[in-house]
């Protein structure tokens, strides 16, 4: 019981970070643009928000320095691939390596500072639910934020004209323009959005997760959050899933080695990927006709339509 | 270029060089100035980290091109880039993105040194390392093959499927040297060494592997592929358009899967050579960013074989320059990333005219 309730609680504490990357990764994708400098965008959110962390002392200002400094390099993605035309591949991958110059360049002073993070903080009464509390309510308040995240992204992209511009940014792009509203705009801002989204789950990794920099602390989440997003079918709430099956997939080996468990790890951590692969080949077609249709062009190596 | 010309309206009396010069004179004040924006801006943050620019470049400067170890250096850290581009190049030529050079890397490595392990050190050294090299060309190959099937049996996006596919072999190569191939169980999660029969051998009077040389044969070898045979002429032909390259009979599924496992093949010996050549041990950072940088390098090169030679000397030169300013300047050696991807906007972003899109 115990083993079960430290694995799943250590999944949802491992996937919150992914989770936020892939919320900004769904808006970004949404609107017709993968960023592949999301793993790069929540880099320079990890520091921005340790560093941050560390001269004010308050978390929550770090927190919106690192939403800041990943929005800041995801407008940069997107001034390259909307108004220059860059490859959207390329251009994300180059924004990684940035990031990787950046936070290597600024963060080594940051090593082994000491920093007022995220504590664990008990919901009242919640938290006293059997199996339910330790698992979700006896973790720290920037992942409680977490869970007011998701749905306002549902919202925001579902329900409300801003998601239906950058929605419509992604699927009919001619006919944002016909009614007169810039798709680059529409897609700048979602791709700004995604990269701030990215960075609070950067800062996530490093004010609450590990109270720690290090360089490339990120270790791979952004990607596993491009992967998730797919795996998520685009889709928020599935991504809050996708977030806590993968980071259980991770949390799992520790825990079981913990135990005494003779249990590789890797194979382990290979089960986002390998999953999302299977999910892909099963839903084959239909997975790609779920996808933002500008998005399928980005793919396809088609000219963009607009 | 093509657009420039079709604006220009040359008077008949200038004689071609001047014409060629007007042209070519916006182009070359445009990377000038995106280049030199590049530097000035690394230079803004290393002054920021206290440390002297000019002092820096200088140093860095000479110490990268002017002591002959750095400078075979690299050459030797230029070779799986070279490759690994290609690798990306091919499937191009077919409409395909193949992000995948990371994972195709270290399988590859992989490959040659389950090669080396199973053959052992009995063999004649000719045939081992004949050995390792087909190893890892072979797995190279099915590894992006695995991609090129997913598309065409599933509709699996290559791009996406190759980029996972790297995490999944980046945890193959992790559960290998954690466990059954681990030298000892004590130490560094690492293989044991290959025997000198295992190594490559390097260049007469240089320390740089003979790689470098396979590397522009290489080169060559693809520039003719993809120009010159009559499957580069039909791959070009899917690519660019692939229901009229159906129409026309082509077989369209053989030029995917075909293309892409070339380029696996290719970044597949670009990881026995890492490994043979440079690494010797397989370890938790082997062949560590190789595919990325690659895959950019291509990208500068704009899917061209031989300016990838060029573009992959830049990119090993400016890594070698990351350890020179390591020592010298004492910033980080990764903080050189920055410079190069600085470069990569300047050129990318801002040397060609801005794309008339809405």
């Amino acid at each position: 019981m115990s083993l079960i309730v430290d694995v799943l609680s250590g999944g949802v504490r491992g996937g919150t970070s992914i989770m936020y990357a892939g919320l900004g990764e769904t808006v970004s994708e949404r609107s017709g643009v993968i960023n592949l400098g999301t793993e790069g965008s929540m880099l320079v959110g990890a520091l921005g928000a340790y560093a941050v962390g560390v001269e004010t002392g308050n978390p929550w200002i770090g927190v919106l320095a690192g939403a800041a400094a990943g929005g800041l390099l995801a407008l940069l993605h997107a001034y390259l691939v909307v108004r220059r035309g860059a490859s959207q591949f390329a251009s994300g991958l180059t924004l990684l390596f940035l990031a990787l110059g950046l936070t290597s360049l600024f963060g080594a002073s940051y090593v082994g500072q000491p920093v007022v993070g995220f504590d664990k903080w008990d919901v009242p009464l919640l938290s006293d639910i059997p199996f339910v509390g330790p698992i979700f309510f006896q973790q720290d308040p920037l992942l409680y934020l977490s869970y007011f995240m998701v749905p306002l992204v549902w919202f925001v992209l579902f329900k409300t004209r801003v998601g239906l511009l950058i929605r419509t940014a992604g699927e009919r792009s001619d006919s944002l323009t016909v009614h007169g509203y810039s798709v680059r705009t529409w897609r700048m801002i979602a791709v700004t959005v995604g990269g701030c989204l990215a960075g609070i789950g950067g800062a996530h990794l490093s004010t609450a997760y590990a109270n720690a920099w290090f360089e490339n602390m990120v270790a791979g989440r952004g990607f596993i959050a491009v992967a998730l997003v797919i795996f998520a079918v685009w889709s928020p709430f599935r991504v809050m899933g996708g977030a806590y099956l993968f980071g259980t997939a991770i949390a799992l080996g520790p825990a079981l080695q913990a135990r005494g468990y003779e249990i590789n790890q890797f194979l382990l951590d290979a089960v986002p990927f390998v999953l999302t692969l299977v999910v892909l080949t099963v839903l084959g077609k239909k997975t790609l006709s779920s996808s933002p249709a500008e998005l399928k062009r980005v793919f396809e190596n088609a000219p963009p339509a607009t | 270029m093509t657009a420039i010309t079709g604006d220009l309206k040359l008077p008949k009396e200038r004689g071609k060089a001047q014409a060629w010069a007007i042209q070519a004179l916006p182009v070359v004040v445009r990377w000038v100035a995106a280049l030199g924006g590049a530097l000035l801006i690394f230079s803004i943050l290393l002054m920021i980290k206290g440390t002297n620019p000019i002092d820096a470049y200088s140093d860095m400067w000479s110490s990268t091109f002017q002591r002959s170890a750095s400078v075979e250096e690299i050459f030797t850290r230029m070779t799986p880039l070279v490759l690994a581009a290609l690798a990306v190049a091919v499937p191009a030529r077919a409409g395909l993105t193949n992000v995948g050079g990371e994972g195709q890397i270290i399988m590859g490595g992989v490959a040659a040194c389950g090669a080396y392990l199973f053959l052992g050190d009995a063999m004649a050294p000719a045939v081992l390392l004949v050995a390792m090299i087909a190893a890892s060309v072979v797995v190279g190959a099915l590894w992006a093959g695995l991609a090129a099937v997913l598309r065409l049996a599933a509709g699996v996006n290559e791009a996406i499927s190759t980029l996972l596919l790297n995490f999944i072999a980046l945890d193959v190569l992790l559960f290998l040297i954690y466990q059954p191939w681990r030298e000892s169980r004590t130490g560094q999660p690492a293989t044991q060494e290959l025997t000198d029969l295992a190594k490559l051998p390097v260049v007469a009077g240089t320390a740089v592997n003979v790689g470098i040389v396979v590397a522009v044969v290489l080169v060559v070898a693809v520039q003719v592929l993809l120009t010159r045979t009559r499957w580069g002429f039909r791959v070009s032909v899917a690519g660019g358009n692939a229901e009229a390259a159906r129409r026309s009979g082509l077989k369209v599924a053989f030029l995917v899967l075909s293309a892409l496992m070339i380029g696996g093949a290719l970044a597949g010996l670009a990881g026995m050579i890492q490994f043979s050549g440079v690494e010797y041990k397989l370890r938790p950072s082997f062949g560590h960013q190789l595919g990325y940088i690659a895959f950019l390098a291509c990208w500068l090169a704009r899917h061209k074989p031989f300016p990838i030679l060029l573009a992959s000397f830049v990119f090993a030169a400016l890594s070698v320059g990351g350890d020179s300013l390591q020592l010298d300047s004492g910033v980080p050696a990764a903080s050189i990333y920055v410079l190069t991807a600085l470069i990569l906007i300047a050129v990318l972003g801002f040397t060609t005219p801005r794309k008339k899109t809405s």
